[in-house]
């Protein structure tokens, strides 16, 4: 490509173009009229009655240039193919957890063996390379066990800036994404008028920083995506705010209450088929925190596994109260007696329990990130 | 006995399904009516066509179009098809494409075409969904020649009062240049001899000359419209009738006045009345479509008149709101919703969309004027049916393939935001655009159409 991607072929000066629709504003041009326009006086052909009434000529107040560039071909919008996420991510290596652990047990071992090591040798300083093989695990154990903290408190830091963010959002949202200049702006139309689009911009900032919040892969990082590629450069404030409701939290709230209920439905089952209290306890605890993780990946935010207290709370209250109800079907089994039926329905009341309190947790956990 | 008591019960049962078919469709169907009312140009075959591919793929191919249309939630849209309307040809929607496919914008609409777009909705309220799991939303769209538009508020004037603004209208404004020939002409004709009906041809010949004319340089007042058109059911050449002179429309016993004035009341009880009651019938939506560029094509001039055109246009529909016992008892509808869209927006750059819009504003002020005490709600809006132009390489500046196939760029100086503003003696001709061989993306990048259609069914959010 030259570096003038374009040509003049036409003077600013003329009165026509003969690029544009010329004929529509003049009719088909002959020879007398290129006449005409060149002494600025209009003479329709072979007409002496209009002589009455000069022809109107118009000085062009737009300017155009060939371009020696082909035209971009504009791309069809994204597909919005049906909801194929999934809440369980893909496996994608060696998670942080796991390599922790990994490095733990190597130490752990490690240590065993330096032990044994020394015991059967009793003498260290004679071999440097196994105690220098056993310190860097020991180091590597530590460092990603620090890192790992230092990734439980930041998440922790990030739901309560999400929630922040969130706050501000539900506000803009309130006052229908306006502020006093934005609204005598839409008052006349749909378009932005010039001078008034400090709110879009003010809007667009918020949104982006909640949507930058948003972990990779996760559902709302989805619908975000999905925002940004409906996203007109001509939208205003309200429109965006508009949008970003019904692509972004409609979508998430919908689906964090469908992945609620699969889990407290889960939660249930396991608590139905459970032998004994044990069993039922760790399974209420396993679905809990399978629970927070999977809701968790819904709204993009990790509210790290240690993370929230009110969470952890919530948690603590549904397991002391599944014992209560533990103990209070127990209790109404014995009365009953040791029948089948009795069996049954105990199992089926702790089921509907279970269910119900880890649906409790969920919803704790919704307006926690919503 | 028995056949007796068989055909008794089935058309007892024919009689409950359609009672219940009644039923149902009340809870379950909703119908929105649109005028959608534009002169000619204005680009009304073009915006049918955009929101039929617009719907049509967003609703089956999925593709996120019309993000502001939250009305029509694309999670809750089941599917769309087209029916017809009784009594209208169907509208050449797959004719237009081919005709968009083959590089040639769709033709112009020269008669009646009527479509249905029922869209079936997921039922999401939690009681009604068992009960009726789907809604259906329909849209009525009748596209008309914008030649018969000019033509209705003729409905209110005898012959007389016609003629006489008619031939001041032609004498003013920047119609005065191409009327002159017809002025003329009729200065030499001989109205002592009797009107018959070689002379009565001769005569609506040249003042059609007039018309044709004046139509391809932008004049927008021109009336009757419908003799600009070989389709119009009337029939001009036997019928027709042109303004005279003041001199012969005070003489009502004049044989020229007396055989205008009885053509004319045909043209108005024979074509013009039935055409309000079927195409413009009441509706309580309303688009109004203006193609601003018809004026800053030209001059300031014709802005006024397009102005001018605009507030008659608005004098012809019934202004108002419909309560729930006019709607369903009276079977009388109001016009409630009224949207005023300036088209092909994209024709110029974004940074002057602002003073477009101003510019529209104004240019509606005498439509608007006629809801003045009544609980109208209005809005302007820009729209493009289909992105056709590119950013150009400054704020001002647009490209886009011209009719030559060259790919240009064309540089606008600040658009005028009032009439006041048009400089005289200057314009903003028109881009010539072709059509891109990407127009299917290039019609669901339009901008415009969502925030048009959320606006009139849209349950008020907007003010």
């Amino acid at each position: 490509m030259s570096e003038k991607p374009y040509t003049f072929d036409e003077s600013p000066e003329q009165t026509s173009q003969s690029t544009l629709r010329r004929d529509a504003i003049y009719g088909d041009v002959g020879e007398e009229d290129q006449h005409n326009a060149m002494t600025g006086y209009g003479k329709p052909n072979n007409d002496h009655e209009r002589d009455a009434v000069t022809k109107p000529q118009y000085k062009t107040k737009v300017k155009t240039q060939t371009l020696d560039i082909a035209q971009p071909e504009t791309k069809l919008p994204k597909q919005v193919v049906e909801d194929a996420w999934e809440v369980d991510s893909k496996k994608g290596g060696l998670s942080l957890g796991a390599a922790t652990l990994g490095f733990g047990v190597v130490s752990l071992i490690g240590f065993f063996v330096f032990e044994a090591y020394t015991t059967l040798a009793a003498n260290v300083s004679e071999h440097p390379i196994g105690t220098g093989v056993l310190g860097a695990l020991l180091v590597g154990f530590v460092s990603c066990l620090s890192f790992l903290s230092f990734k439980e408190w930041r998440g922790y830091k990030q739901v309560n800036t999400a929630m922040e963010d969130a706050s501000v959002i539900r506000d803009l949202l309130a006052s229908n994404g306006t502020d006093p200049s934005a609204q005598q702006e839409s008052s006349v139309g749909g378009e932005p008028l010039a001078g008034t689009e400090a709110s879009p911009q003010k809007i667009d900032r918020v949104l982006s920083q909640h949507g930058k919040r948003f972990s990779r892969g996760s559902y709302a990082a989805h619908c975000f995506d999905r925002y940004k590629q409906q996203l007109q450069d001509d939208m205003t404030g309200p429109e965006r705010l508009g949008l970003y409701e019904d692509t972004v939290l409609k979508p998430v709230q919908e689906k964090a209450h469908k992945v609620l209920n699969k889990e407290s439905v889960t939660a249930g089952s396991l608590a139905f088929i459970s032998p004994n209290n044990l069993i039922q306890t760790f399974a209420v605890v396993w679905i809990s925190f399978r629970t927070i993780r999977r809701m968790a990946r819904v709204y993009g935010l990790r509210p790290s596994t240690a993370g929230n207290w009110k969470l952890l709370k919530v948690l603590a209250q549904n397991i002391a109260a599944q014992g209560v109800f533990d103990l209070a079907t127990d209790e109404v089994a014995n009365q009953i007696g040791g029948s089948l039926s009795a069996k049954f329905m105990e199992n089926s009341a702790e089921a509907i329990a279970a269910g119900a309190l880890n649906a409790r947790l969920g919803r704790a956990l919704i307006k926690l990130l919503k | 006995m028995q056949k007796n008591i068989a055909t008794l019960f089935d058309k007892t049962w024919a009689m409950a399904s359609l009672t219940g078919d009644k039923l149902s469709s009340v809870f379950n169907k909703e119908t929105h009516r649109f005028t959608i009312t534009g002169l000619s140009r204005s680009g009304k075959s073009m915006l049918f066509t955009s929101l039929i591919t617009m719907l049509k793929s967003r609703s089956e191919e999925g593709y996120a179009c019309l993000p502001l249309l939250r009305y029509l939630p694309p999670s809750q849209v089941l599917d769309m098809h087209i029916e017809p309307i009784e009594g209208y040809k169907p509208f050449p929607h797959l004719q237009n494409i081919t005709d968009l496919e083959n590089g040639q914008w769709p033709k112009a609409t020269e008669e009646a075409f009527g479509f249905k777009l029922v869209v079936r909705l997921k039922e999401t309220a939690s009681l009604k969904r068992h009960v009726l799991p789907h809604s259906n939303v329909v849209f009525e769209f009748i596209d008309y020649p914008g030649e018969w538009v000019t033509d209705v508020p003729m409905l209110s004037k005898n012959y007389a009062h016609w003629s006489d603004s008619a031939w001041a209208q032609l004498s003013s404004g920047p119609q005065q240049y191409f009327a002159s020939q017809w002025k003329a002409f009729v200065n030499q004709f001989d109205f002592e001899q009797e009107p018959t009906e070689q002379r009565i041809q001769l005569l609506v010949n040249a003042y059609r000359d007039y018309l044709v004319d004046a139509k391809a340089n932008g004049i927008s007042l021109l009336q009757p419209g419908s003799f600009l058109l070989e389709s119009s059911d009337f029939d001009w050449q036997a019928f027709g009738f042109t303004p005279l002179p003041s001199s012969i429309t005070s003489d009502v016993s004049h044989p020229w006045f007396k055989i205008f004035d009885k053509h004319f009341a045909k043209f108005q009880s024979g074509w013009l009345t039935p055409l309000k009651q079927s195409i413009f019938k009441e509706t309580d939506k309303q688009i109004i479509l203006v193609d601003l560029f018809e004026g800053l094509n030209h001059s300031r001039q014709h802005l006024y008149q397009l102005k001018e055109t605009l507030s008659h246009l608005a004098d012809t529909f019934v202004y108002g709101q419909s309560t729930w016992f006019s709607r369903n008892v009276l079977k009388k509808e109001q016009i409630g919703k009224v949207a005023f869209v300036a088209t092909k927006s994209d024709l110029v750059p974004v940074s002057q969309r602002g003073n477009l819009l101003h510019l529209l504003t104004q240019i509606t002020e005498g439509a608007r004027a006629r809801f003045e005490g009544k609980p109208i709600q209005f809005e302007h809006f820009l729209v493009s049916s289909m992105q056709v132009t590119d950013d150009g390489s400054n704020a001002d500046a647009i490209r886009y393939k011209d009719s030559d196939d060259r790919y240009v760029e064309s540089t606008f100086e600040p658009i005028p935001s009032t009439l006041k503003e048009m400089e005289e003696g200057s314009h903003f001709p028109v881009p010539d655009v072709s059509v891109p061989s990407d127009f299917k993306a290039r019609i669901l990048a339009g901008k415009g159409v969502d925030r048009l259609l959320q606006f009139l069914l849209g349950k008020g959010e907007q003010e």
